[in-house]
C-alpha cells in the first residue's frame, strides 16, 4: 500500500470518527421532554399496577409523583393490549400514542423487593430495568427512588419526590415542628416543647433545621441537629429574635434581632457565636434570606413607609430596593438557581408573587385565600406556601408557574411556615 | 493495491458503523451514567440494585440547654390598665393615650417593687414574621414613651407576639382593631 492509500484510510477513518462522535453526542443529550420549555408537551405514559401484593399501591404513587410534575399523562390501564406478564412490543403501544410503558412486579418476603423496567415505545427498548428493596415500612420511599429514576431517564434531571416539607402546626393550642414527605404523607411531629414556633429554615445538607421559638416570655434561636436528634439554642437575648436562613457554608446564620432597640439583620456564626450587625435603621429589618450562591441577602425593611423587598450584599453593602408595587411585600425566598425572589404580597388579602433580583418580570401566582410564607423545592420546578383558602390554614403546594395549587397537609391540622427541604 | 485499500477502508468503515450502532445502543438505554452497572446487565444477568433506605427522622428530640431557670416575677392575674389600640401596620403612639400612660408612670412610682411586661400584638392580616417585628415595635413605643414619663427602663421587659395571640378570631375590623394592641402585664417578684 502506497503512502497516498494510507492518507485516504486515515482520512476516512477520522471524517467518520468525527461524525460518529457528533452522533453519539446528539444521541446522548436526548432529552424526552424538556424541562425548560414553558410549552413542553406531555408525555404520555403506561404504568401497570406491579405484580403482586401491594403492586397497585406503588403503582399509585408513581403515577401521582409523575402527574404532578405536569410533565407526564398517565394513560388509564383499560385502554393497554398488552398483558403485563407478556414481553414488551412496541407495536401494541404505538396505536395508542403512548410513549413510555413502566412494568414491574414485587414481592414482600421479609422485606420489599421491586423490579422495575421502563420501555421507549418509539425505540422499542428498555431504557430502565433495575431491583429495588427495602424494609417493608419505606414502601412510599421506595415508590418515590422508582418515580425519581422513571423522571431522570426522561427529563435527565434530579427529580425531588424524596423531599421532605417542615412546617408549624397547631395541635390543642399548642405549636411544635412537624416534618411531612413532600406529598403531604407521612406527617411526623418532633417532640419538641409546645411553645410558639416560627418557620424553619434547613441547612444546606438537610441535616439541620433553625427556627425562633418563645419559651419563658423569651424569644431564642433555636437549631435542631437531625442526626444526632438533639435541639440547642444557639441565641437569645431581651426582645425579639428571629432566624433567618443559613449561609450555604452551614456554618453561619442570618437573623433578625432587636437586642439593640430595633429589629435589624445580623449574621451570627454557629462556629464561635460571633454576630455581625448588617443593617442599622430606627425601622423594621426582617426575614433574611441568603442566595443560594451566598452573595447576596433579600430581607424586608419598612425603611421607605411601608414592607417592602429589599437586597444587600452579603456584608450588609449595597443596599437596593427589589420591590415597588403595593404596600406590603413580605417573606422572600430564593429559588435555587438564584434566578427569581418568590415572596408574599398583598393584593387585598396577601398572596404570592414573584420576581426577579432586579425587580422585574413580576408575576402573582395564586387568587383566593391569604397565601403567605412560600418556599421552593430543590430543583425550582414547585413551591409550597400555607393559605387559608378553604378555612383553616394548611401548607399547600404549586408548580413555580402557579399550576395545579393543592393542599397537602392534613385537613383540619392549622398548620404554616412550610419551608421544602434541600434534598 | 488500489482495491486492496478500498478494502481496508470499507472494513475501518463497516467497524466504526458498527460500534456506533452500539454506542448508539447504550447512549439510548444508559441516558443516566449513574447506570453503568446495567451496561453489564447482559454479560452477567446482574440487574443494577438499589437498597432504598431513610434517615430517620421520628423519635423525640431531646433539648440540649437547660431551660433558664424559673422566673422570679409572675404574671399579676389581670391586667389593671387598658390595652394601647394601633392603626393597621403602624406603631406610633396614639395622643389619646397619654392619660392612660401617665397613669401606668403614676402607679410604677408607687409600687416600686413591681416590673411591667409589655406585650406587643398584631391582626393576622399580616404575615408572622413581620407581625413579630411589628408586635415588637408597638410594645417598644409604649416602653419609649413609659420611659420619657421617668420610669425607668430597666422596669420595663418587651415581648412581641405577633399575630400568635389574639383576643378575638373574627374576620372584622372591630376584632382586628382589638387585636393591635400592647397589652401591660404587671410582674410581681416571688423570689427565687
Amino acid at each position: 500500500m502506497g503512502h497516498g492509500a494510507w492518507r485516504n484510510v486515515v482520512f476516512y477513518a477520522v471524517l467518520v470518527l468525527t461524525f460518529q462522535v457528533l452522533l453519539f453526542t446528539a444521541v446522548e443529550a436526548k432529552v424526552y421532554i424538556d424541562i425548560t420549555s414553558p410549552s413542553a408537551k406531555k408525555l404520555p405514559i403506561a404504568i401497570y399496577d406491579l405484580q403482586g401484593a401491594q403492586g397497585k399501591e406503588i403503582a399509585d404513587i408513581i403515577r401521582d409523583d409523575l402527574t404532578f410534575t405536569g410533565l407526564f399523562i398517565c394513560i388509564d390501564k383499560a385502554s393497554y393490549i398488552e398483558p403485563i406478564s407478556q414481553k414488551f412490543n412496541q407495536q401494541n403501544w404505538k396505536p395508542l400514542g403512548i410513549e413510555a410503558v413502566v412494568k414491574g412486579t414485587m414481592t414482600a418476603a421479609q422485606g420489599l423487593s421491586v423490579d422495575i423496567a421502563v420501555y421507549d415505545v418509539f425505540e422499542g427498548k428498555e431504557m430502565l430495568s433495575k431491583q429495588y428493596q427495602s424494609s417493608k415500612d419505606l414502601l412510599r420511599q421506595l415508590a418515590h427512588n422508582i418515580s425519581n429514576d422513571i423522571y431522570k431517564v426522561f427529563t435527565n434531571q434530579t427529580g425531588m419526590f424524596r423531599t421532605k416539607i417542615a412546617f408549624v402546626a397547631e395541635d390543642d393550642r399548642e405549636k411544635g415542628i412537624y416534618v411531612m414527605d413532600w406529598d403531604g404523607q407521612r406527617v411526623r411531629k418532633l417532640g419538641l416543647k409546645g411553645s410558639l414556633v416560627l418557620a424553619p429554615h434547613w441547612s444546606a445538607d438537610g441535616t439541620k433545621i433553625v427556627y425562633s421559638s418563645e419559651r419563658g416570655r423569651q424569644w431564642g434561636i433555636y437549631l435542631l441537629d437531625f442526626g444526632k436528634m438533639t435541639e440547642r439554642r444557639i441565641f437569645a437575648s431581651k426582645g425579639t429574635n428571629m432566624a433567618g436562613s443559613f449561609l450555604p457554608t452551614g456554618d453561619a446564620i442570618t437573623l433578625s434581632s432587636t437586642k439593640d432597640g430595633t429589629p435589624d439583620i445580623y449574621v451570627l456564626s454557629l462556629k464561635d457565636e460571633t454576630m455581625k450587625k448588617l443593617t442599622f435603621t430606627q425601622g423594621i429589618e426582617v426575614s433574611p434570606a441568603v442566595s443560594p450562591d451566598g452573595s447576596q441577602i433579600a430581607f424586608v425593611s419598612d425603611r421607605g413607609g411601608s414592607p417592602q423587598i429589599y437586597m444587600m450584599r452579603a456584608d450588609g453593602s449595597d443596599i437596593r430596593r427589589v420591590t415597588f408595587e403595593g404596600s406590603y411585600n413580605t417573606s422572600p425566598a430564593w429559588s435555587p438557581a438564584g434566578d427569581r425572589i418568590v415572596f408574599s404580597c398583598r393584593r387585598g388579602k396577601n398572596q404570592i408573587c414573584i420576581v426577579k433580583p432586579d425587580g422585574s418580570a413580576l408575576v402573582q401566582l395564586t387568587e383566593s385565600g391569604n397565601n403567605e410564607d412560600p418556599s421552593f423545592s430543590p430543583e425550582g420546578r414547585y413551591i409550597t406556601f400555607s393559605s387559608d383558602r378553604d378555612g383553616t390554614k394548611g401548607i399547600y403546594i404549586m408548580r413555580a408557574n402557579g399550576e395545579t395549587q393543592k393542599k397537602v397537609s392534613p385537613p383540619g391540622l392549622r398548620s404554616n411556615a412550610p419551608t421544602w427541604s434541600p434534598n | 493495491m488500489k482495491v486492496r485499500s478500498l478494502m481496508v477502508v470499507s472494513a475501518v468503515l463497516f467497524i466504526i458503523a458498527f460500534g456506533l450502532v452500539s454506542c448508539q445502543k447504550k447512549a439510548v438505554i444508559q441516558p443516566d451514567p449513574g447506570q453503568q452497572q446495567q451496561q453489564q446487565k447482559d454479560l452477567t444477568q446482574q440487574k443494577d440494585q438499589e437498597k432504598v433506605t431513610e434517615k430517620q427522622l421520628d423519635g423525640k428530640v431531646d433539648s440540649v440547654n437547660v431551660m433558664d431557670k424559673g422566673a422570679q416575677y409572675a404574671e399579676s392575674k389581670e391586667s389593671m390598665f387598658s390595652d394601647i389600640l394601633f392603626d393597621y401596620d403602624k406603631y406610633d403612639v396614639h395622643e389619646k393615650y397619654k392619660q392612660t400612660l401617665q397613669s401606668v408612670s403614676t402607679w410604677m412610682s408607687k409600687n416600686t417593687a413591681a416590673r411591667l411586661s409589655l406585650e406587643g400584638h398584631c391582626d393576622e392580616r399580616g404575615t408572622n414574621e413581620y407581625n413579630l417585628a411589628l408586635g415588637d415595635r408597638r410594645a417598644k413605643a409604649v416602653k419609649d414613651y413609659l420611659v420619657s414619663l421617668g420610669v425607668a427602663s430597666g422596669r420595663i421587659d418587651v415581648i412581641s407576639f405577633g399575630e400568635e395571640k389574639p383576643v378575638c378570631r373574627e374576620q372584622t375590623e372591630d376584632c382586628w382593631s382589638k387585636n393591635r394592641r400592647a397589652h401591660f402585664t404587671v410582674l410581681v417578684k416571688v423570689g427565687k
